[in-house]
């Protein structure tokens, strides 16, 4: 008997050890999935799809819902709306909207949607104070069936730009609005988009099937599947192993997957990276409004400037995928090519500017102004693989030059939060994209949720507003292009927006997907236009 | 017991003595042991393979990886055994108390006990990183706040035992003073059990401050930290799996060291007292003491 | 019986308050002002002081700090444990499915653990001190030594990558669960195994056991007896244990995208989002103070001279 129970619970625990064979057949890898479906890997899971709220996730927000117009490399092109007219004093947009188009739920999609939309996210203003649009709309007008006119309180230029974004004024079924409103959450998530949501388990996967009432033609894409794999690690095994078979640089510029990793799985001939043109700067956003922190002192924003070195950033971090930024957006933004002197990596420069401005040092020590050391804290988002990376580095170089950095890694969502409040010293961030810059960004740099505090502590802040309002109501070409040098130098000589790189976004994709491209905003990808081969 | 099974053990438990008074030695004497600085970067040296000049190699910023593991024992071991002795004192002298007075003041202290005792370890040390922020110092109050409560049980029945020894009768009749009797007569003898369950606390806690700092709610950059430099390595865990290798390796070994240790220290106990431990401890109050293990949680 | 469990489930009560209320208290220790914070979520974009007050009242924090606690435990009962700061939505919508999830990780491991541990205590305690038994116990050592992220990793470069045998990550099939729950085994297996085996050993030398040999009963007879008698011990260890992987699977979580308690609480901890890290650290505590509990009646239940003890 003793011999036998011996047996018996070794043969128990042999079956616990084998339990990890249990799956032993050489399963094939399912690169490539058969079938016209895409898997593609997010860090975050989706979120709250609500469109006209931030929360969510912009590539699938950009795959259910539409627009009015879109914008693309050739301007303002139609979507939703077929053509358009402006009155001769630029206040009011009338939009003749595109026929026979339907939300997933079946609705019609008409004036009168148009106008519910609109009115509902006007309702939640105080969310929207960073797209400007949202201040000057004074009426909406359902004057037909398929006629719709916006009234602005005056004639504001980027109207059309900002009505093309990802979000708030895309459209969503009336049917799924809860007492008429969307700001407190909606019953649905049925757009006019070439896909729909039909499956979502939160922070797990969600499921978008084709929409096969598309106005414009089903999309080849049957499917995509949207995986949620929070680390850079198991993103690339997964691709290696196919249970995911689309990466992308997702909407807050989080790369985390290493750039030699991806290009191990190009040469493997089952996937090809693709990337786009440069399309956004990145960037350390100095905090100038921050009381108390030494931040505050341009002359130390400077010397934070001139201490990073950007072409080992770009060659070494980077693998020379990307390329040094000097100014706050690139000579090919609109009205940006003013010749701005960058400031080169220079670290006596550095030291002599801090030591001008008071901020002495003793041998190794970290400097010291009034007996305050200099010491700031830079966040990062902790999902970032480069961004700590360069944190690192920078915290390294300038400890040389006797400033100190404490690097803290958060959510994404956190750091968002941070910007918005003002309680930071230092951020990683990013500009907006070829279809935001300037005016989106140049008008975050006033609005509330963004880079108000950023901009708050310099001299000239009361005046910069100023101008940034006329900026984007002034009509005359001419006055709007001095402007515009002037306010970009203004922030420029302010060292506000420390660039680091010119970002772009990457696409890693099956061998035989044809049809990848890159929309003019950074935050969303024409999947209605991809196919197999 | 055969003279080669005791052979056998004390060999191990030499070595591991020996590796970690080692490791303990070269992480008091970094500076001296470290061949480069630790958070010298050389982004030339971005992920270079091991060279004579950088023995183990150099990761993502071209920093030694030798010398970061050299500095990393301070955080990873000896910061931890600071911790441990913290929190080993003050459960120890509240043990004490409680075994020795019994009465009022052993209700008080083992309330208490079963109180924090009832906070899963895990759990706590992440909810005093949620609410302080993350960092290593926060992760040490975490874990001094936590163990205490443990130790202050196990040394209680320890002591228990002997407060009621012949000898310690004696000594009271004959008038000599609490303190000297708690001084002489029965903290030397509950030093045995009180080395056994620091010692086999220390293994767990120098994992769960790696786990944490894998997290990223650990010690933040620059400093070196094994956790960390797993962390680190992380992001390119497949395309360079070697930068795994050496702070996963520090870990497996020392912690596998103590655990010898603390096993031979056990098994090196006289009989009775092995037997006395290895019974299932029960609390005499509220809440019934749990066998050992528990303060892995 | 009736009146042990009575009293026992009683004195938890009790208990089950106090870690209540230090949880409420604990979310006081932050640095931040919670009203600051609710407005910084809300994405209030300059928030002054008079806003600052205007939302305390609103939140209630210019009550008595008892009446806020009183209130927070009612909400709490009803698993209202108020909005995620990052999110917006309620916590428990967050924390419920995140919990399901690792609770179906942490039981399918404890299983596992259990198995193994009772299965390899058992034999060592009977081949005491031979070969067999040093192995084991080294082994068990040596394993429970390693980190379980480096485990982790190296499992799934082995069986994932280089076997192609299971999925790296996720909980889409059954598969999914070998990977993390092996980890979850291995690294604490070894612990349970000790208490197990010593539990055995202190039976072997327990004078039922040596009156037994004394009468002659059969070896066998003897063995069967004292394997009735550890399974009490497992039952305990079982019990015991669920709490404890529920609690520590952060890590294994992390790694394998598994989208439980522990990836919700890391994103927490990097968010500042505090009601969800309260509402965790609540339910966590919780779990335990109940199989704690839940152990102690079963122990009783199985063995009745323990009855006698309260």
């Amino acid at each position: 008997m003793r011999k036998k129970s011996t047996i018996f619970v070794a043969a128990v625990t042999l079956v616990m050890l084998l339990a990890g064979c249990g799956a032993a057949e050489n399963r094939q890898a399912e690169a490539g999935k058969p079938g016209q479906e895409l898997v593609y890997a997010t860090v975050k899971d989706i979120n709250d799809m609500n469109p006209h709220l931030y929360p969510g996730s912009m590539p699938a927000q950009g795959m259910v819902y539409e627009s009015l117009v879109e914008n693309t490399a050739d301007g303002i092109q139609p979507l939703l709306a077929e053509s358009w007219e402006i009155s001769p004093d630029g206040t009011v947009y009338t939009f003749h909207l595109r026929q026979g188009v339907t939300f997933h739920d079946g609705e019609a999609f008409n004036a009168e949607a148009v106008k519910q939309n609109i009115d509902a996210v006007q309702h939640n203003s105080a969310k929207h104070t960073w797209i400007r649009l949202s201040s000057k709309i004074k009426g909406t007008k359902v004057t037909g069936e398929h006629t719709f006119k916006l009234i602005l309180s005056e004639p504001y230029y980027p109207a059309l730009l900002e009505l093309s974004m990802t979000r708030p004024y895309v459209f969503l079924s009336p049917k799924d609005f809860q007492n008429g409103e969307t700001k407190d959450g909606v019953k649905g998530y049925h757009g006019t988009g070439p896909y729909r949501l039909t499956e979502h388990l939160t922070d797990q996967s969600a499921v978008f099937e084709a929409n096969a009432k598309y106005w414009n033609g089903t999309p080849f894409i049957s499917k995509i599947t949207v995986k949620v794999l929070p680390t850079g690690e198991t993103t690339f095994l997964a691709l290696q192993k196919g249970e995911v078979n689309f990466v992308f640089t997702d909407d807050r510029g989080t790369d985390s997957i290493d750039t030699e990793a991806m290009d191990r799985l190009a040469e493997s001939g089952a996937y090809q990276v693709v990337r786009s043109e440069p399309m956004n700067t990145k960037m350390i956003v100095a905090n100038s409004g921050k009381a108390d922190s030494p931040v505050q002192d341009k002359a130390v924003r400077e010397a934070v400037w001139h201490a990073i070195d950007r072409d080992t950033i770009a060659s070494q971090i980077f693998s020379g995928k990307e390329t040094p930024a000097g100014t706050l957006f690139s000579s090919n933004v609109n009205y940006a090519d003013i010749g701005l002197k960058p400031r080169a990596y220079d670290l006596q420069k550095a030291e002599r500017l801090l030591e001008e401005a008071g901020w002495t040092r003793s041998g190794e020590e970290t400097r010291m102004k009034e007996g305050k050391p200099l010491t700031m804290t830079l966040f990062y988002d902790a999902a970032s693989l480069s961004q700590k990376t360069e944190a690192e580095l920078i915290q390294n170089t300038v400890k040389g030059i006797g400033m100190k950095l404490e690097l803290l890694g958060e959510d994404s969502s956190s750091i968002a939060s941070r910007r918005a409040a003002g309680d930071y010293d230092l951020l990683f961030n990013q500009t907006w994209g070829l279809a935001y810059d300037p005016q989106s960004t140049v008008s975050a740099f006033t609005s509330e949720t963004a880079y108000y505090h950023a901009i708050k502590g310099i001299s000239r802040a009361e005046q910069l507003k100023d101008e940034i309002e006329e900026v984007m109501v002034t009509t005359d070409e001419e006055k709007r292009k001095a402007l515009y040098a002037d306010i970009l130098t203004t922030v420029h000589e302010e060292a506000i927006f420390i660039p680091l790189t010119n970002g772009n976004l990457t696409v890693v994709a099956p061998g035989n997907l044809q049809g990848i491209g890159f929309k003019q905003t950074q935050f969303e990808l024409p999947f209605e236009r991809m196919s197999f081969k | 017991m055969t003279i080669h099974r005791k052979m056998w053990s004390d060999k191990l438990t030499a070595i591991s003595l020996t590796v970690i008074a080692m490791v303990a030695f070269l992480g008091i004497c970094a500076p001296w042991f470290a061949p480069h600085s630790p958070e010298q970067v050389h982004m030339e040296l971005r992920y270079a393979s091991p060279s004579w000049q950088y023995l183990l190699g150099n990761d993502h910023l071209g920093r030694c990886v030798l010398s970061r593991l050299i500095y990393g024992i301070r955080p990873s071991v000896l910061w931890v055994l600071a911790a441990l002795l913290v929190s080993l004192s003050f459960g120890g002298i509240l043990g004490i108390l409680a075994g020795y007075f019994r009465g009022k003041t052993d209700q008080m202290i083992m309330r208490v006990c079963d109180i924090m005792l009832s906070f899963p370890g895990y759990v706590m040390s992440l909810a005093v990183v949620g609410i302080l922020g993350p960092g290593i110092q926060n992760i040490l109050i975490a874990f001094v706040i936590m163990k205490w409560a443990w130790f202050a049980r196990v040394i209680r029945t320890s002591v228990m035992q002997f407060a009621e020894a012949d000898y310690v009768r004696f000594a009271k009749a004959i008038g000599v003073g609490n303190a000297v009797i708690i001084w002489k007569h029965i903290l030397p003898v509950a030093l045995p059990d009180i080395a056994v369950i620091s010692s086999s606390a220390f293994g767990t806690m120098i994992l769960q401050i790696s786990g944490l700092s894998f997290l990223g709610l650990g010690i933040q950059a620059p400093h070196a930290e094994w956790g960390m430099m797993l962390n680190e390595a992380r992001g390119v865990m497949f395309s360079r799996p070697e930068l795994m290798l050496a702070p996963g390796l520090a870990i497996v070994i020392v912690v596998s060291a103590v655990n010898f240790c603390s096993d031979a220290l056990q098994a090196a106990l006289d009989p009775k007292l092995q037997k006395n431990t290895r019974k299932p401890l029960r609390g005499q109050g509220l809440f019934p003491a749990k066998p050992k293990g528990e303060e892995v949680a | 019986m009736n009146g042990y469990i009575i009293k026992r489930t009683l004195l938890a009560a009790p208990l089950l308050i106090i870690i209540s209320f230090l949880t409420f208290a604990l979310n006081h220790l932050s640095p931040l002002n919670p009203a600051e914070v609710v407005l910084r979520a809300q994405g209030v974009p300059q928030i002054t002081q008079a806003l600052i007050a205007e939302t305390e009242a609103a939140l209630g924090m210019d009550r008595p700090f008892l009446i806020r606690y009183a209130d927070w435990l009612a909400s709490c009962l009803r698993l209202d444990f108020g909005d995620s700061y990052i999110t917006g939505t309620p916590v428990w919508s967050l924390l419920g499915p995140a919990l399901l999830n690792t609770l179906k990780l942490t039981m399918v491991s404890v299983i596992a653990i259990l198995a193994l541990s009772v299965g390899l205590g058992i034999l060592c305690a009977l081949k005491e001190g031979r070969l067999l038994d040093r192995s084991v116990r080294g082994v068990s050592f040596f394993l429970t030594s390693m980190p379980s992220a480096w485990l982790a990793a190296m499992m799934i470069w082995y069986f994932s990558v280089k076997l192609d045998w299971l999925p790296t990550s996720g909980m889409d099939s059954s598969a999914g669960y070998i990977l993390p729950v092996t980890v979850l085994t291995v690294s604490y297996a070894g612990i349970y195994f000790r208490i197990i085996r010593s539990s055995m050993l202190s039976q072997l030398y327990e004078d039922y056991t040596l009156y037994a040999r004394a009468c002659g009963l059969p070896e066998r007879k003897i063995t069967l007896r004292m394997l009735k008698n550890s399974m009490q011990v497992a039952v305990s260890v079982f019990c015991m244990a669920v709490p404890v992987i529920l609690g520590s699977t952060v890590v294994v979580e992390s790694i394998f995208a598994w989208p439980g308690l522990g990836a919700l609480t890391v994103n927490s901890i990097l968010g500042r989002d505090f009601p969800v890290i309260q509402a965790y650290v609540l339910v966590l505590a919780a779990s335990f103070v109940v199989f704690n509990t839940l152990s102690d009646l079963i122990n009783a239940a199985l063995n009745p001279r323990l009855r006698k003890e309260f």
